[in-house]
């Protein structure tokens, strides 16, 4: 038995502690958000944030997850409304929308730690991210909407 | 339960829908003709059943059942967009829900052929005003005032003299008992407020969340996980298995041989089931399998190039368009030109891959899973399990991405297979190994085309096609040609050449393809218009003055235009390259123009693309310009970097990492712009893909000098 | 799109001027003044080997060294550039990781988001290590393209080498993610001789002088 923090709700899991947060998350806790893309951390689909960071949950082991903090998608905000959300909505980002759960979770990383992303640091902080459908356009365009967001929403505080 | 006698209580209870309601839907005689609008109430005296529908409660919520795939293209966006239109309601106001399949409910539901819209916008314009009218006449009844006093506006019908209004919802009721109006007037282009508008697309909130659902996202009470092991050549028979070690594996239950069909032929695996999607897989690299991979080819990339440019070299092939004498006139031409052009096989890899859950109870069967085209599985799986249509429910989820492969029945058909065996519900999951090394694929076609200039004009085009036929799998006859060699050929060029033909070498090895984004567009395209480019140099002409000679029809005029205002073309700079190429598929012709320079190190990069769309009528331009902003990089991909390969019968590409996507620095930009016209609908997800690729090369020949006409090709070594 | 065929000819080169630069490794001049024994405490003193300069031995010596530092296991981190390098081609990192200030990647690209405490199964996949990193950004120690000689002053620079003396120079050939280089996951080839091997070359290069090979 291990103990899993996830959204802030703590899961016991009786499971094998080799395999994969991703698997545990999706068929043991059942949160869905996190996707399946590759399984070898080559596509971003899985993205969840560990104590803050974005790791590939595909090939994060229950051993070092166990009583780490994690966030999924469906937890990185109240209200659909975190900045990183609100952007994609308003910039229509998704086409199929299955990889998005991994690059807003990858977005949330890079406006937290820098407020205002130039280009280059969108690519740097988004190149781990695959979207099949080619919405890269749209994502860069919505990861510069959301640090406006951000900021107005800091000032305003 | 059959076609006829259905009640509409009975009704209310299979969709899960309560209490008075008003419901307009279509109905599609199985004989194939064309959709008739029905109330509930017709259909319940004139027995048939109603299932696409516009349905409105008492408290005015409105539900629109969608029978087409989302995968991405638009269409949980664009089917309600149009609807809602007529019906004068607020988008927001709406309820999407995906229909279940059945092709005598909803006619074609194939999300394929970019034809969702195409194919059904004027039914459901129809659909929507009729109920809108049927509102109307009901309040105008409880007014007891004229009909041509009313109106109908967000969710509410006013009598304009009066300033009187209802909700929809208090005037269901009366409605319902109303016949559907049989003349109906729709509404003019400009009268529009939500056709034609980029509006927020309705899927967007959920894909943000996580709370969308996809096929791999479908869970059910009791539901088990299964991956299986398939012969990794394909069409290897199954000899032996160990299972035993596999059964060891913490979680694994099951362990069993299963045969899918693929086309005609059936596909050898082991499954393994397990309580969770990682303990099958670790039960699956337990296995010890032995395989019989005797009695068919095993094939290799080269191979299959030298067979095709030798059918190339000998063959005439079977024609499939043929206008003047092509022969002739190349046989006496000074200026002239024959080349070969490749294109390679191509992975769809959609970022979902393939997977659909499954529960064979007794005598019924459902299926839940990312699925273009649910009512030829429904089809599919009555035939394999003998059962009747109403015995086997096929559902659509979400699609992560389809690309064509999600238009087909295997996986679906393993699904089942391997509910029955273990009498429990099971999602079957495919890792993204599986779903690369398994196909089928894009077939990668060799052209050989030859072109005529006679007193400097275009005289003759003689295009020839050695490579697969999606047909032949599914049972076409081979004596005919793929009557798809021509597409993606401007229709306008016809007029203004004189001697065209269009021929098909039939080819068949034992590596299974199917159709893939924009289909044989994708490949047709590189080779048609790469031609036009060439011979526009023979002719020492400007390419884009050159179509102009040849596409004198308006639509096309307006579009050239349209390419050269947007590109400045007229501007180009020294150290900047000019590519364009336009292509015609699933009724909508788009033309793009590439801009390519070199970066500070010499190599080539893409410095923006312009495309025009021409589609005619168009619902969200928000969606067209996604879609094309999306078929560019495919292509782009698909130009560059992607080619699945062959080397003893065996894959060589296994996942991410040696069959590499573009990423986000990868994204060249894309301008992209929709031209004004009434012209009927045509497709919009795949028509943006086949133009890339030829105005690419186009640009890197008038940068560099240097035509290629075999892809992939590699950007930093041209 | 680039398919990353550049830091594969890289090298090559590299290759070849190693080979240069054991055949013009006479007797280098011997400038780097490692031992500093004035400063050092007996403490320190007592736990380093026997200190003896001898250039032949001594670039002889790094010589071996150098194959293994230039191997894909150990170069794949000390990239020119700020990406790090991949597989036994070395070609660029897929996805272009970046190094960042601390060498441990930026935002949502941090080494450790998929490099994991331990190797992860299978062919392809992240080799793992605890402490997974690029050198810092201001202590590049750069391996890829540099020669022997270049190499082997570089090493030994305390402006270059974070400062590193003797002692701590010796040490880091037991360094947790050195020793990772013999632990590379399915399907990577091993460095060029054993942890062994390469530990006794390298102190027996520091401890003889540390000296250059002669050359560029």
């Amino acid at each position: 038995m291990i103990n899993l923090n996830v959204n802030q709700k703590t899961y016991q899991i009786d499971a094998d502690l080799n395999m994969p947060l991703l698997w545990a998350i999706r068929d043991i806790i059942g949160l869905t958000g996190t996707k399946y893309g590759c399984g070898v951390a080559q596509c971003g689909a899985c993205v969840v944030h560990l104590n803050g960071e974005a790791v590939r949950s595909c090939v994060t082991k229950l051993s070092r997850a166990a009583g780490q903090k994690i966030v999924t998608i469906e937890g990185l905000s109240e209200n659909n409304n975190h900045p990183a959300q609100l952007a994609w909505n308003e910039e229509n980002v998704p086409q199929c929308g299955y990889c998005h759960s991994g690059q807003i979770m990858s977005a949330a990383v890079l406006l937290r730690e820098n407020p205002n992303p130039s280009d280059a640091d969108i690519d740097s902080a988004m190149a781990g991210n695959i979207c099949r459908c080619g919405t890269y356009l749209r994502i860069r365009k919505a990861i510069h909407l959301a640090a406006e967001l951000q900021r107005k929403e800091a000032a305003g505080k | 339960m059959s076609t006829s006698n259905i009640s509409r209580r009975h009704f209310l209870r299979a969709a899960g829908l309560t209490g008075t309601a008003l419901f307009v839907g279509l109905y599609f005689p199985s004989n194939g003709e064309e959709a008739k609008l029905a109330t509930a109430s017709a259909a319940e005296t004139s027995d048939i059943e109603l299932n696409a529908w516009v349905h409105i409660d008492t408290n005015g919520k409105v539900t629109i059942f969608s029978h087409r795939a989302e995968m991405g293209q638009g269409a949980f966006q664009s089917v309600p967009q149009i609807v809602a239109e007529e019906l004068e309601v607020n988008l927001k106001d709406i309820t999407i829900r995906f229909a279940q399949g059945d092709r005598e409910k909803y006619g074609n539901q194939v999300t394929g052929g970019s034809s969702t819209i195409r194919g059904s916008y004027k039914n459901l314009l129809k659909l929507g005003a009729s109920a809108r009218e049927m509102l109307i006449m009901a309040a105008a009844t409880k007014w007891q005032v004229s009909v041509a006093d009313c109106y109908a506006e967000s969710g509410h019908v006013i009598h304009r003299p009066s300033g009187k209004k209802f909700h929809y919802g208090e005037l269901v009721e009366a409605a319902s008992k109303l016949e559907a109006p049989k003349d109906i007037v729709l509404k003019k282009r400009s009268d529009y407020k939500l056709i034609g508008k980029p509006l927020s697309r309705q899927d967007s909130p959920l894909k943000t969340n996580g709370t969308a659902v996809f096929g791999l996202d479908k869970k059910l009470p009791g539901m088990l996980y299964a991956v299986v092991e398939r012969n990794p050549r394909l069409r290897g028979k199954l000899v032996s298995f160990d299972a035993s070690a596999a059964l060891k594996v913490a979680g694994v239950k099951k362990v069993f041989k299963v045969q899918t069909g693929v086309f005609q032929t059936f596909r050898d695996g082991v499954a393994v089931v397990a309580d969770s999607t990682w303990a099958a897989i670790q039960g699956r690299k337990a296995l010890k399998i032995e395989w019989d991979d005797s009695g068919f080819e095993h094939m290799s990339t080269a191979e299959i190039y030298r067979r095709q440019n030798d059918l190339l070299k000998n063959q005439e092939g079977l024609s499939a368009k043929k206008q003047g004498d092509p022969d002739e006139i190349l046989a006496l031409a000074a200026q002239k030109l024959d080349v070969v052009y490749e294109t390679p096989y191509q992975s769809h890899s959609a970022m979902e891959p393939l997977n659909c859950v499954a529960h064979y109870q007794e005598d019924k069967i459902e299926i839940w899973g990312p699925i273009q085209a649910p009512e030829w599985v429904q089809d599919y799986i009555c035939g394999q399990f003998k059962l009747p249509k109403e015995k086997v429910v096929v559902n659509m989820t979400f699609l992560g991405g389809g690309f064509g492969r999600k238009a087909f029945m295997d996986y679906p058909h393993e699904a089942c297979l391997i509910s029955k065996e273990i009498n429990a519900p099971v999602q079957v999951v495919w890792t993204r190994e599986d779903d690369m090394t398994q196909g089928p694929y894009r077939a990668g076609i060799s052209y050989r085309c030859q072109g005529a200039l006679t007193n400097g004009q275009l005289s003759a085009l003689k295009f020839k096609m050695a490579g697969q036929n999606i047909g032949h799998w599914m049972g076409a006859p081979k004596d005919q040609p793929n009557r798809s060699t021509t597409e993606g050929f401007l229709a306008p060029y016809y007029e203004s050449i004189k001697n065209v033909s269009f021929s098909d070498i039939p080819f068949e090895i034992p590596i299974p393809n199917v159709w893939w984004r924009s289909v044989y567009a994708s490949t047709n395209g590189f080779a048609y218009e790469s031609l036009i480019n060439e011979m526009a140099h023979l002719a020492k002409k400007d390419p884009l003055e050159f179509r102009r000679d040849y596409l004198k029809d308006e639509r096309s005029r307006k579009l050239i235009d349209k390419m050269e205002e947007l590109s400045g073309w007229k501007e180009k700079k020294n150290g900047e390259g000019f590519g364009l190429a336009i292509t015609e598929c699933f009724a909508t012709t788009v033309g793009q123009v590439v801009k390519v320079s070199r970066k500070a190190d010499g190599k080539i990069k893409i410095d923006k693309v312009w495309a025009v769309v021409d589609c005619g009528w168009y619902v969200n331009p928000d969606i067209i310009h996604a879609q094309v902003e999306g078929s560019v990089l495919m292509a782009y991909a698909a130009a560059t970097i992607h080619q699945i390969t062959f080397k003893d019968g065996l894959v060589e590409q296994k996942n991410f990492y040696n069959y590499l996507m573009p990423r986000i620095s990868d994204m060249p930009k894309v301008e992209v712009h929709v031209m004004e016209n009434d012209e009927n609908a045509g497709g919009v997800g795949e028509p943006g893909l086949p133009p890339f690729t030829p105005a690419l090369t186009e640009a890197i020949f008038d940068l560099t000098g240097k035509r290629i006409r075999k892809l992939p090709f590699d950007m930093d070594n041209v | 799109m680039t398919r990353q065929t550049k830091s594969k000819r890289y090298l090559h080169s590299v290759k070849a001027f190693a080979v240069i630069g054991v055949l013009l490794s006479v007797i280098g001049v011997m400038a780097f003044a490692l031992d500093n024994g004035k400063e050092k405490t007996v403490e320190s003193e007592s736990s380093l080997p026997a200190f003896k300069k001898d250039s032949i031995t001594s670039v002889k010596a790094f010589k071996q060294v150098y194959t293994v530092l230039i191997s894909p296991r150990c170069m794949n981190c000390h990239p020119s550039g700020n990406i790090p390098l991949q597989g036994d081609d070395s070609h660029l990192h897929e996805m272009s990781p970046q190094r960042g200030t601390d060498g441990k990647g930026v935002y949502a690209m941090k080494c450790s988001n998929c490099h994991q405490p331990t190797n992860t199964p299978g062919l392809h996949t992240p080799p793992g290590n605890p402490n997974w990193h690029l050198p810092p950004a201001d202590m590049k120690m750069v391996f890829q393209g540099r020669t022997p000689s270049q190499l082997a002053k570089q090493l030994i620079d305390p402006k270059q080498n974070g400062h590193k003396d003797m002692k701590k120079l010796i040490e880091h050939a037991d360094d947790g993610l050195v020793l990772a280089g013999w632990n590379p996951g399915e399907g990577r080839t091993l460095p060029p001789m054993s942890h062994a091997e390469f530990k006794k070359a390298w102190i027996t290069w520091l401890t003889t002088g540390a000296y250059a090979p002669k050359g560029k």
